[in-house]
């Protein structure tokens, strides 16, 4: 177990670390995310006794670090850096070896017990086949995991990973932070991540630090909050749960900064996933967007209420009430536009094409990349109807997507 | 490691076969073929050639000691055994010597020169017991450009003793005794004390901060390491002056052969340089006419090393 009291680390006069506690059970992975300079490596260097506190306790299974002799502390900590450079053309397994140094006397030779467990963490790192190439001659990802295994030689009993995968490929990342996953059962596990995905999918805790303090700490559920990122990385993002891992997931959401403002006003009429990527390229492009009526499982549905935009619902499969006709006539008389998709008509969203149509004084650009004015009807040609209509009066032009978002971003009020 | 320990092999049986034909070969002629068995042939033999090459030995084994573990320590392919300002203080020490006391006790000022120098880069570039090894590379250069500035203004107003202390600068055996070699012998457990820390060398070529958390205590290793190779050093610039080459380039030739074990590469890079440099000394005496050792050294070796390195990066 490693514990932390009101720690503190200065760099000459800059705190660096600020009364920082916390605790890595036996048995847990605790991840550490946080931006740029704000602590992170300085937290792992405390750990490892490469940086001395200037204040605070840190204990490893209870003993004070200071008390513990280096050989004793290489035998319980393991740490893996974030890059490594091997001065010579020293051999795959010769590197890993070194792993056993802490064990080793002075005198001593390598025993079968060392190589067995060099053996293992080359297995577990899935670099056997490497053994007698040259950590010289063999990639970044590759010499990454040489000292992973070298780590996992050392045989710890807390391992401290300082974005020990970022410059892996995603597959080796997985790969290998499910087998350190997997030892964690027997060690303590502390882990910078710069992904917020792997971190919360692997960490059974997350401490998140902005300059030199703990700004969040608890489950990756608890930790990974759309308000923590804001204020932790000043990013907007929206954060879901996902089905499958159940797990927080975090989507990058645009900067508000980035997006210019205008005040051209357009709503989109679509369903089944037809409009999402447009209503994105809108919101970017600074309109005001509005959506429906959609219906609330529609996949455009959600885009719309991610980027926070106005959406006029139905429950599903149920048919458009009075109350949502008339605020749909109300935001397509206030549209200076309103995009209409190749979305499939049917009884339950006829209703959307009827009042478009009636409505006459808006134009429509209609979102076809084949050029045809077309949509799956399932009315029996009643929604057909409308579209030839609006067609044969020249207040529909049917575009392409990029056409679209060029006329949208250089719209203009007329 | 086998292939290693048969290089160990071969390099020894090749450095008794050197000792005794180095020894053999001389300009006053070779046992059997010109040199007399009378008292004045082994006088020849046993007191002038014997200490001679096995001094170029001791000496050749000390710079590439040093060698290795500066090229180890600093993780840097054009260290030297002279990185601390040990030649220039070495070179320092003798110059005064021959200047100011008329050339006596200049291996003495020599060997005081070297270490001097060593404690002073050491001292300067240590931070509250901790050095880092980019800062003692540069502030032992700037020592080496301190002192070799003093070396030229001593040299410049030297007059007649120009010559003298230029020819010592360049480095030679031709007055060695069995003195030099009694001294020269204390290499050789200043060497194995190396040996002792080989494990420790690879790791540090890992990086510093890699070998704290193995388990390496780094300050205390790289005081052990710089002053043991310093002392290599005085001994080395003592009885011979400062040869340049062969600690430098010894290690990377024999690296290129043994692999970077510095368990493998540190006794056999110690029997490569004394074979190299008792090799270029006979030359230096026979076909050179006396010429300074280091002449011979870079002359002989440099072109080796190219082609080394040109197979080697050939492949």
């Amino acid at each position: 177990m490693i514990e932390l009291t009101g720690l503190d680390v200065h760099y000459g006069a800059a705190k660096v670390l600020d009364a920082i506690t916390l605790e890595a059970k036996k048995g847990v992975f605790v991840g550490i995310i946080g931006p740029n300079g704000s602590g992170k490596t300085t937290l792992l260097k405390a750990i490892s006794r490469v940086v001395a506190p200037t204040g605070g306790i840190i204990r490893l299974d209870g003993l004070p670090l200071a008390d513990i002799s280096s050989r004793d502390l290489a035998r319980s900590v393991a740490v893996v850096p974030q890059e490594t450079t091997v001065g010579f053309d020293f051999t795959v397994r010769d590197v890993v070896l070194m792993g056993r140094y802490p064990h080793l006397g002075r005198f001593a030779k390598e025993t079968t017990v060392d190589l067995a467990a060099c053996d293992r963490a080359m297995e577990l790192t899935g670099i056997t086949h490497l053994s007698d190439r040259s950590v010289n001659a063999i990639s970044g990802g590759e010499l990454q995991r040489v000292i992973i295994a070298r780590a996992l030689a050392q045989e710890p009993r807390h391992l401290l990973l300082d974005e020990a995968t970022s410059h892996l490929d995603i597959s080796h990342q997985v790969e290998i932070l499910t087998t350190i996953k997997k030892l964690s059962g027997e060690i303590s596990v502390i882990g910078i991540f710069h992904d917020l995905n792997l971190a919360a999918y692997f960490c059974d805790e997350i401490i998140v630090l902005k300059n030199g303090k703990i700004e969040a700490a608890g489950t990756p559920a608890e930790v990974i909050t759309p308000a923590t990122l804001q204020k932790v990385f000043d990013i907007e993002a929206s954060v879901s749960i996902h089905p499958a891992t159940g797990k927080p997931l975090v989507i990058l959401l645009p900067l508000s900064s980035e997006v210019v403002k205008n005040d051209y006003r357009v709503h989109v009429i679509s369903g089944g996933g037809t409009g999402a990527e447009i209503i994105r390229a809108l919101h970017r492009s600074g309109c005001r967007v509005t959506t429906g009526v959609l219906a609330m499982n529609d996949t455009d549905y959600a885009a719309a209420t991610e980027l926070g935009i106005a959406c006029i619902t139905e429950p599903p499969f149920s048919p458009i009430t009075e109350s949502s006709q008339a605020a749909l006539a109300a935001q397509i008389a206030a549209a200076d536009l309103v995009i209409l998709t190749s979305a499939p008509v049917g009884p339950g969203n006829l209703d959307n094409l009827r009042i478009l149509a009636e409505a006459k004084e808006t134009p429509v650009l209609f979102l076809a990349d084949d050029g045809r004015a077309a949509l799956p009807d399932y009315t029996g040609g009643k929604a057909t109807v409308y579209l030839d209509r609006m067609t044969a009066s020249h207040r529909l032009e049917v575009v392409t997507g990029n056409e679209l978002i060029n006329r949208c971003t250089h719209g203009r009020k007329k | 490691m086998q292939k290693g320990y048969a290089a160990i092999l071969v390099l020894f049986v090749l450095a008794v076969v050197t000792i005794v034909a180095c020894t053999g070969i001389g300009p006053a002629g070779t046992p059997f073929f010109g040199l007399s068995g009378n008292d004045a042939g082994s006088l020849i033999l046993f007191d002038v050639r014997l200490p001679r090459v096995i001094a170029a030995m001791l000496v050749g084994a000390g710079l590439a000691a040093a060698g290795v573990v500066m090229q180890g320590l600093f993780r840097n392919s054009m260290a030297d055994p002279y990185l601390l300002g040990t030649s220039s203080g070495g070179a320092l020490g003798a110059a005064l010597a021959i200047v100011c006391l008329g050339g006596a006790f200049h291996s003495l000022l020599a060997f005081v020169g070297c270490l001097a120098a060593s404690f002073l880069v050491y001292g300067i570039a240590q931070n509250k017991g901790r050095v880092q090894v980019e800062q003692l590379l540069l502030t032992g250069i700037a020592v080496s450009m301190f002192f070799a500035a003093i070396l030229s203004a001593i040299m410049y107003s030297s007059g007649q003793n120009l010559h003298q202390i230029l020819f010592w600068l360049l480095g030679g055996f031709w007055n060695v005794s069995w003195d030099d070699v009694t001294l020269g012998l204390i290499i050789i457990p200043a060497a194995l004390c190396l040996l002792l820390f080989s494990r420790e060398l690879n790791i540090f070529s890992l990086g510093e901060d890699d070998a704290t958390h193995l388990g390496v205590n780094t300050e205390r290793l790289k005081l052990i390491l710089l002053g043991i190779s310093s002392l290599i050093t005085g001994i080395a610039v003592a009885i011979a002056g400062c040869i340049g080459f062969v600690g430098l380039i010894t290690p990377h030739v024999v690296r290129l052969v043994v692999g970077p074990d510095h368990r493998v590469l540190l006794p056999a890079a110690m029997l490569a340089g004394g074979i190299l440099l008792a090799l270029s000394d006979t030359v230096a005496r026979t076909i050179g006419n006396e010429m300074p050792v280091g002449i011979v050294t870079a002359f002989l070796g440099a072109p080796f090393f190219i082609w080394l390195l040109k197979r080697r990066y050939a492949a």
